[in-house]
């Protein structure tokens, strides 16, 4: 521990005695302070490998055009956006926790808020991504905002891409703002322990944070508005990106149902994710003890919650589609479960709406690996149902004559897989340079328990 | 002017030993906690923070920008659009609700740096490590002949150490 700046300082009453450190800050300091592991390098070779082929592919991709993607009349909307639309739902669990769990003092999230707003933030930004892999002529990308030009030409703000754009900014922004603002006291508590270039990045980062009466209060204020903010934002994105479909005429695009459905999709998805990355994290960094089968379980009810509400809309879009009577919203629904597409469909259907309902029985539940395959099924079949959307929708719409099909080109896979690294990289990062666990808001939690147990004199925080 | 800095354990004893200073007449205190308690916050100060004025004022802002830059920008170069008019409210909701968002978020952050005096370059004299641990510190800044007097003062409030600080 560094010594207390008071011992520097001339005048001293009485000597000061050591102190203990604070179990909480050793716990959490210890996973991003000690030396990676052979497994954290293996992981990361792996996915700089990832990341490799999928930018080599971008790369190729900007230089011969969007060609070398499986594009074929009339579906120019592939796996880009069907990745695109995966990675922002996967985005919606962090804010979820951080801000709608807030709000509702649901404390039990303080173990997973800060994985899962580091997860919503790489999530967002590889979705951000996909967008400048998907226009094609990335070097042209910034013709989507609203800036000031030659021709006084300005975009249209009646296009749902456009409010797209709006939404996924916005929400990037606040989302790291949210992020920061959590993690500024906990890195003071890194600059005050830590020496070298750590010292350094925490204390420019930490802002001089000292934990006075005045900031918390500030900080407490800070937090509550923001989840405020972010509360109808999260319930906004995904909307507005529903949106994206659910404006035009295509047949399974146009219901009202899109937007409560792609909120609830988004949310299962994310906590399908966090679960996903957060049980092997768990055990490889030994926090079981702070991130408990209580949170995990808690979690698996907000999935078993949010499966019956996407597999609900499922059921509905069947039913609005026969009883509705339109000859093309009857057929494209009839293919997506017995055309060429019934493999994408049957993995949706069975993996988000039928497995999870396997949450019912605590045995389950509680059962840390059978979360763990359940999880991984959820995003296999989350990704599905984007796909099913998108492709099934664009493949069959009104006129017969012009009905297509596509299948995802191999470079299209590749940069799908290298989001899949890059989000993954970014992610490894994270857990080696910032407290993967709330140190602040845990300790809130053991000073309270210790008052209470006996007045702070005798008890220990464990 | 030298400043003593008594070292708890509980948020109990801090908000007490604040409380007692405060009526005592030593107001040039500064409380460090290792994480926000409600009784120190009302002990040193009952009002709420500024921050929501921040908030209000962001919030408002985005909401004009989005509707002034969305009507402005279809006016000066009109297209009709899908046979709707120029300025078409519905549509540019969304945009206003996000700038909303943005502006309003953007502003809670600048008014926590704003309340909470960040980024600070130095810390303070009386701040230690041990106040990101789990210990709680009260700084109190008195003239030399009310030194022994504040001393006692936190110790018989459970400090259990107090430190003087060199102005």
């Amino acid at each position: 521990m560094t010594p207390p700046p008071a011992e520097s300082v001339a005048a001293m009453i009485r000597p000061t005695p050591a102190t203990p450190e604070s179990p909480t800050n050793r716990d959490v300091m210890r996973v991003f302070m000690e030396r990676p592991g052979l497994g954290w390098l293996l992981l990361v070779g792996l996915c700089l490998a990832g990341l490799a082929g999928g930018a080599a592919t971008w790369i190729y991709q900007i230089y011969k055009g969007l060609g070398i993607a499986g594009y074929s009349h009339p579906i120019f909307w592939g796996a880009y956006i069907v990745t695109f639309v995966f990675w922002v739902g996967i985005a919606h669990a962090g804010t979820l926790i951080s801000a709608i769990l807030f709000l509702f003092r649901a404390k039990w999230r303080n173990a997973i808020n800060r994985s899962a707003e580091a997860m919503t933030i790489f999530a967002v930004f590889t979705a951000q991504l996909f967008l400048g892999i998907h226009v094609g002529r990335i070097w042209k990308a910034y013709f989507i905002l609203p800036y000031p030009n030659q021709r006084a030409l300005w975009v249209n703000f009646k296009s749902p891409l456009l409010w797209d754009t709006f939404a996924i900014s916005t929400y990037t922004l606040i989302s790291l703002i949210f992020f920061y603002v959590g993690l500024v006291p906990d890195l003071a508590i890194a600059r005050d322990r830590t020496t070298g270039w750590r010292k350094v990045l925490y204390g420019a980062l930490a802002l001089g944070w000292q934990g006075t009466s005045r900031q918390w209060k500030a900080h407490n204020r800070t937090v509550l508005h923001l989840s405020g903010l972010a509360t109808p934002l999260v319930l906004s994105v995904h909307s507005v990106v529903s949106w994206d479909f659910a404006m035009a005429l295509v047949p399974g695009w146009h219901a009202t149902i899109f937007a409560p459905y792609f909120v609830a999709g988004a949310i299962f998805s994310g906590f399908a994710m966090v679960l996903t990355v957060m049980i092997p994290v768990r055990r490889i960094f030994g926090l079981e003890h702070i991130l408990t089968d209580y949170h995990f379980e808690n979690m698996t009810r907000f999935l078993l919650l949010t499966s019956t509400i996407v597999g609900y809309a499922y059921g509905i879009e069947y039913f609005i589609a026969w009883y509705s009577g339109v000859e093309a919203e009857k057929t494209s629904f009839y293919l997506r479960a017995f055309g060429p597409y019934w493999i994408s469909t049957w993995c949706m259907l069975i993996f988000n709406g039928v497995v999870p309902q396997l949450f019912w029985f605590k045995r389950l539940r509680t059962h840390v690996p059978t979360i763990f395959v359940i999880c991984t099924l959820i995003n296999i079949g989350m990704w599905f149902e984007r796909y099913v959307i998108i492709i099934t929708g664009l493949s069959r719409e009104f006129n017969p004559a012009v009905w297509g099909h596509y299948t995802p080109h191999p470079f299209e896979l590749m940069i799908v897989a290298g989001s899949f690294s890059f989000f993954s990289i970014l992610f490894l990062i994270f857990l080696k340079l910032f407290p993967v666990i709330p140190i602040s808001e845990v300790k809130e939690l053991v000073i309270h328990e210790r008052a209470h147990a006996g007045h702070g004199k005798h008890a220990e925080a464990h | 002017m030298p400043t003593l800095v008594g070292i708890f354990d509980t948020p109990n004893g801090v908000a007490e030993a604040v409380a007692r200073l405060k009526g005592r007449g030593f107001s040039k205190l500064e409380v460090y906690s290792p994480a926000p308690f409600e009784e120190i916050e009302l002990a040193v100060d009952p009002k709420p923070s500024k921050v929501r004025i921040f908030t209000l004022v962001g919030g408002l802002l985005g909401v004009v920008t989005g509707y002034a830059l969305t009507i402005w920008m279809s006016l000066d170069w009109p297209i009709v659009i899908g046979g709707k008019p120029f300025a078409s409210i519905p549509p540019y909701t969304v945009i206003a609700f996000e700038l909303t968002i943005l502006f309003g978020g953007i502003f809670t952050l600048i008014g926590l740096l704003a309340v909470g005096r960040l980024p600070a370059i130095k810390l303070d004299p009386g701040y230690s490590a041990r106040f990101s641990g789990e210990e709680f510190g009260v700084a109190v800044e008195v003239s030399e002949r009310d030194v022994a007097e504040v001393d006692g003062l936190l110790r018989s409030h459970a400090a259990k150490e107090v430190t003087l600080v060199a102005a």
